[in-house]
């Protein structure tokens, strides 16, 4: 109707003048080091946060309302994750254990003993495998339906995975360790496939199914593969030294943020860095956008998390859009 | 000249009392079976539904009668890593997650005051 087309019009003039408010996430006590969303439920989107705390948090996606912390760890939590219903979550700490968690009732379901930190965790999509990866070098695939039995091991990195994530629907493999390589590996013959190897050390690496695309960082470069051929797309460089980067679901945007404790969103297609927003008070250890592309959501070493508009000013979430002066949208009805 | 998007409130924060994962909440209440909602009560299962919270009230009951007979009693905790320590057990929190003794009695010697966290301890005893 003329009406609506008039009001998206109003709200894209809203979006060009509004200036980004983030929503600040607090409860915290150390720095985030890793987050996840799950996909999208009947219940919404959720959004999992691994801190140094020890105490992982899950909230609600999209409005960032804290559900319940995960309490049994020991030590630093380095990474967690949610499975696509939000059913299950597992989370890799510095107490050499992986646990697997009821994310409805928050209890604790698995502990998954490990001889040295655990730094990445990572369900299949059907829930019934977890791949871990940490310091010792070790990538260890655990039938859920079997807890006890022998995880599968894949052996071959030469130092500490950063992190380790199911790929080409679950039958591959992709790590990132210290070592600098990134290797995509065979489920079943747990032989490697293929390798990466760049000059220095991989900070993150992000795995998009739809459209089979690896995101990875390392220096101040953002840096896009295909996830099956490992063949380069492009590389992006951003301002400062990046610690984790995103692609909007749409592959039109991506957002990044590093040590100089900024996000910033780029153009995917024309690499052109668009906006940059100030607001974390420490480095951006964690960057992901929501599986809606709404938002995306930013973990730091302030201890906060901080969730970001897509489109700045539209109404979304906690996020009202507000016409300045008095202009006043004319109902249909 | 420009302004900041306006917010309808800001995210809310962790209960500083529990863990949270409220059970009243719709996803809660409907992911997890084992709840008793009246809402989910059929005639054929109804009698099943009483008996089983009948059954989780008794335990439930006990379970608060005995953290309030324990008050000012010794009470020797069983806990992991084969730890056995005694101590005058004082009161839980409200989600008994920790709870607060005295003159705890521990291989490296007697803490005058001391939280004892609820998921390092298998058991405990004392006599009524």
């Amino acid at each position: 109707t003329v009406v609506a087309l008039f009001s998206n019009y109003l709200e894209s003039l809203v979006n060009m003048a509004m200036r980004q408010t983030p929503l600040t996430c607090s409860g915290h006590t150390r720095p985030v080091v890793d987050l996840a969303f799950s996909g999208i439920t009947p219940y919404g989107y959720f959004l999992i946060s691994a801190c140094k705390d020890g105490k992982p948090m899950l909230r609600q996606g999209d409005t960032g309302d804290w559900i319940g912390t995960f309490l049994g760890h020991k030590g630093a939590v380095w990474g967690a994750t949610l499975n696509n219903e939000a059913t299950k979550a597992a989370t890799a700490a510095a107490d050499f254990t992986a646990k697997v968690w009821d994310a409805v009732t928050g209890d604790e379901v698995l502990t998954l003993a490990h001889k040295h930190i655990v730094k990445s965790v990572n369900f299949t999509q059907d829930s019934s495998c977890l791949l871990t990866g940490g310091n010792d070098k070790i990538i260890r695939i655990y039938d859920l339906n079997k807890p006890e039995a022998e995880p599968q091991e894949i052996t071959g990195h030469t130092s500490a995975i950063k992190k380790a994530l199911w790929c080409n629907n679950d039958t591959q493999i992709l790590s990132a360790a210290d070592d600098k390589t990134v290797r995509l590996w065979d489920r079943n013959s747990t032989e490697v496939v293929k390798q990466l190897s760049f000059d220095m050390s991989v900070s993150s690496m992000e795995y998009i199914p739809d459209g089979e695309v690896l995101v990875i960082t390392y220096g101040k470069t953002i840096a896009f593969y295909n996830a099956l051929s490992l063949d380069m797309i492009k590389t992006v460089d951003a301002p400062a030294s990046i610690h984790s980067a995103s692609l909007h679901p749409d592959k039109d945007f991506f957002v990044a943020g590093g040590d100089d404790f900024k996000l910033y969103k780029f153009d995917y297609g024309t690499k052109e860095e668009l906006e940059s927003y100030k607001g974390h008070f420490g480095p951006v250890h964690c960057v992901r956008f929501s599986p809606d592309g709404e938002l995306y959501a930013s973990g730091s070493e302030d201890g906060t998390l901080r969730l970001w508009q897509t489109a700045v000013g539209k109404t979304y979430g906690l996020w009202k859009c507000v016409l300045p002066g008095e202009v006043f949208m004319l109902n249909s009805k | 000249m420009r302004s900041h998007v306006s917010v309808l409130r800001l995210p809310r924060g962790p209960d500083p009392n529990g863990r949270g994962f409220d059970p009243n909440s719709p996803r809660f209440i409907a992911l997890c079976p084992t709840t008793i909602s009246a809402s989910s009560e059929t005639g054929t299962d109804s009698v099943q539904i009483r008996e089983e919270q009948r059954a989780r009230s008794a335990l439930r009951e006990s379970f608060l009668r005995t953290l309030i007979a324990m008050t000012n009693k010794q009470v020797q905790f069983h806990m992991h890593e084969r730890v056995k320590v005694e101590a005058k057990f004082g009161a839980s929190d409200i989600d008994v997650l920790n709870v607060q003794v005295s003159e705890l009695h521990t291989p490296i010697g007697v803490q005058k005051e001391a939280l004892l966290r609820c998921q390092d301890v298998i058991s405990y005893s004392f006599d009524l």
